[in-house]
């Protein structure tokens, strides 16, 4: 009995410990930020911080200038890859690309790819200048 | 005097040599690419009624585009239907159709390209992408289109009338449904937008964004996910338009947010969840409004100074004024609440006390939304009378020292 109580809190412990970033409903959830409605899913954005609360972004743009004019403790930063429909990657795992024709909601215009192939394809396409991340985080 | 009237004839002659070409199936020119390959600058085109796949149309000539009983233009969900890449081009009464979708270069209905003096007229446009686009144009006119689309919740769709960094604009008496949102502004100065008629889009029905001198005119925006958006915006005129019905979690009739110096003129509110939701706004003028039936009338963030709300309407709304901090940095005048109780002694038309439209609840939901549970409880009440004897938790500055006795007729 004392093993399955222990398994139990553990249980609890972990499953309110999740890394994983939850799915921006398109068209119904506001940004965070701007408190524009999400509506584009190739340029989202979402935080979770230290406490384990989720906010949501509609542009890169956003969510850094919400990082760092609130109090809020980042835990982990997700951005949406442009290649996919409103799919969620963390940022240490991502490649950016800012400015030439890229449109985001907010003009931070920074497109996230998943892998350095597709952000090396894509740079001459858009005429855009790569990034790594600690760059976008300090552009802000 | 001679050489004058013959270079005068001349010039006549240069002039009238403008040719039509008709193209249909009883015409000798069957499609509308060949009719652009064979028309020079001022020419006009006229196409009978038939459905056209052509791929995408381009025309980089300065002639008239004119649809007979409203030929259909199929871009069979994989073209741009018509390209502008001329100046003083006319396109009316064609029936576009079927743009390609969701590809990563936003293919349209009809999209202009750095161009003036481009008028779009009489067009029925029927799920498209996007439906109008001007990039980088001047002096165009987009009059009397029909604009539907079939966008859903969780899907990528365009906006009905997208304008990006242009000037001089006129959008007029339009139709727009079912897009993301029904006309989008970026980078949009000195324009116009007169009698359209917005409704259930996808997020707003109108979307301003960092566009400065515009004005909206008596339009229609109802049932759209969200209403409408003036964002990051300055010296914008809103008159007599049409606000209504625009619920959700989400949903404002308006949304301002940091917008300056601007006017807020006749308009109805009916209906919201939240009539104007005011975000880092300051210096505008909201007069003479209707604030009917909403659930927030106004919901004023603190980060909003130096705006004026006078001479007003507030009918029936379960929250008048909505307020996140005890700063008071907005007058408010000579308006009318139907909440108001105090009285009139001197019969001169304003009451006597000063009206408190900030209730206790308002506050209090303000700072935990799931205390809406106790509304209309019998404390809840008591606490609200007595807070409008002896302010504690709301501001005791916050009123109006000359509300109305009567609703103004607007």
């Amino acid at each position: 009995m004392k093993y399955f109580f222990v398994i139990l809190i553990t249980f609890f412990v972990i499953s309110c410990n999740s890394n994983q970033p939850k799915p921006i409903k398109l068209n119904s959830e506001n940004c965070e930020f701007c408190k524009m409605t999400i509506a584009n899913g190739k340029f989202g954005a979402e935080l979770i911080t230290t406490k384990g609360r989720y906010y949501k972004f509609d542009d890169v743009a956003c969510m850094l200038q919400y990082a760092k004019s609130n109090q809020v403790m980042v835990k982990m930063f997700f951005v949406n890859d442009y290649l996919k429909e409103n799919e969620l990657i963390p940022v240490e795992k991502s490649f950016f690309l800012k400015g030439g024709t890229i449109s985001s909601p907010m003009r931070g215009n920074i497109a996230t790819f998943s892998t350095s192939k597709e952000q090396k394809e894509f740079q001459a396409k858009l005429n855009a200048e790569a990034m790594t991340w600690e760059q976008v985080y300090n552009s802000y | 005097m001679k050489k004058i009237i013959g270079i005068l004839f001349l010039f006549l002659i240069s002039i009238s040599n403008a040719k039509t070409i008709r193209v249909g199936s009883s015409f000798p020119v069957k499609k509308v690419k060949q009719a652009l390959q064979l028309a020079v600058d001022g020419d006009t085109i006229i196409v009978n009624g038939g459905v056209y796949k052509e791929g995408n149309i381009l025309i980089n000539k300065k002639i008239i585009f004119l649809g007979k009983n409203f030929p259909i233009l199929d871009g069979q969900r994989k073209f741009e239907v018509i390209s502008v890449n001329a100046d003083n081009v006319v396109i009316k009464g064609f029936k576009i159709i079927n743009s390609g979708y969701a590809s990563l270069d936003d293919p349209c209905g009809i999209k202009v390209y750095d161009k003036s003096f481009v008028k779009i007229e009489n067009n029925i446009l029927d799920n498209n992408f996007f439906g109008i686009y001007l990039q980088n144009s001047r002096n165009c006119l987009i009059k009397n289109n029909k604009i539907t689309a079939y966008g859903k919740q969780e899907q990528l769709i365009g906006n009905g009338i997208h304008c990006w960094k242009s000037d001089n604009l006129q959008i007029i008496a339009n139709k727009i449904s079912g897009h993301r949102d029904g006309i989008y502004f970026e980078f949009v100065t000195q324009s116009i937008i007169w009698r359209n008629i917005s409704n259930k889009n996808i997020r707003y029905g109108l979307h301003f964004m960092f566009s400065n001198d515009d004005s909206y005119i008596t339009n229609v925006f109802k049932n759209n996910g969200a209403g409408v958006a003036v964002m990051f915006t300055k010296n914008v005129k809103m008159y007599n338009n049409y606000f209504e019905e625009n619920w959700g979690d989400s949903a404002y009739g308006l949304l301002l947010k940091e917008i300056a110096d601007s006017y807020i003129f006749n308009n109805k509110f009916a209906r919201n969840t939240s009539g104007i939701y005011m975000e880092g706004t300051s210096r505008i003028k909201v007069e003479k409004n209707v604030f009917e039936s909403n659930g927030w009338g106004m919901k004023i963030q603190a980060s909003c100074m130096e705006n004026e709300i006078v001479n007003n309407n507030y009918l029936k709304n379960t929250f008048d004024i909505s307020t996140n901090g005890s700063l008071v940095l907005n007058t408010f005048n000579s308006n009318y609440w139907d909440k108001y109780e105090g009285y009139d002694l001197d019969k001169n038309g304003v009451g006597d006390v000063p009206y408190h439209p900030l209730s206790l609840f308002a506050v209090l939901t303000e700072k935990t939304p799931s205390a809406m549970l106790l509304y209309r409880s019998f404390m809840i009440t008591l606490l609200d009378k007595s807070e409008k004897v002896l302010p504690s938790i709301t501001p005791d500055n916050f009123i109006d020292k000359t509300p109305l006795m009567k609703s103004l007729p607007l």
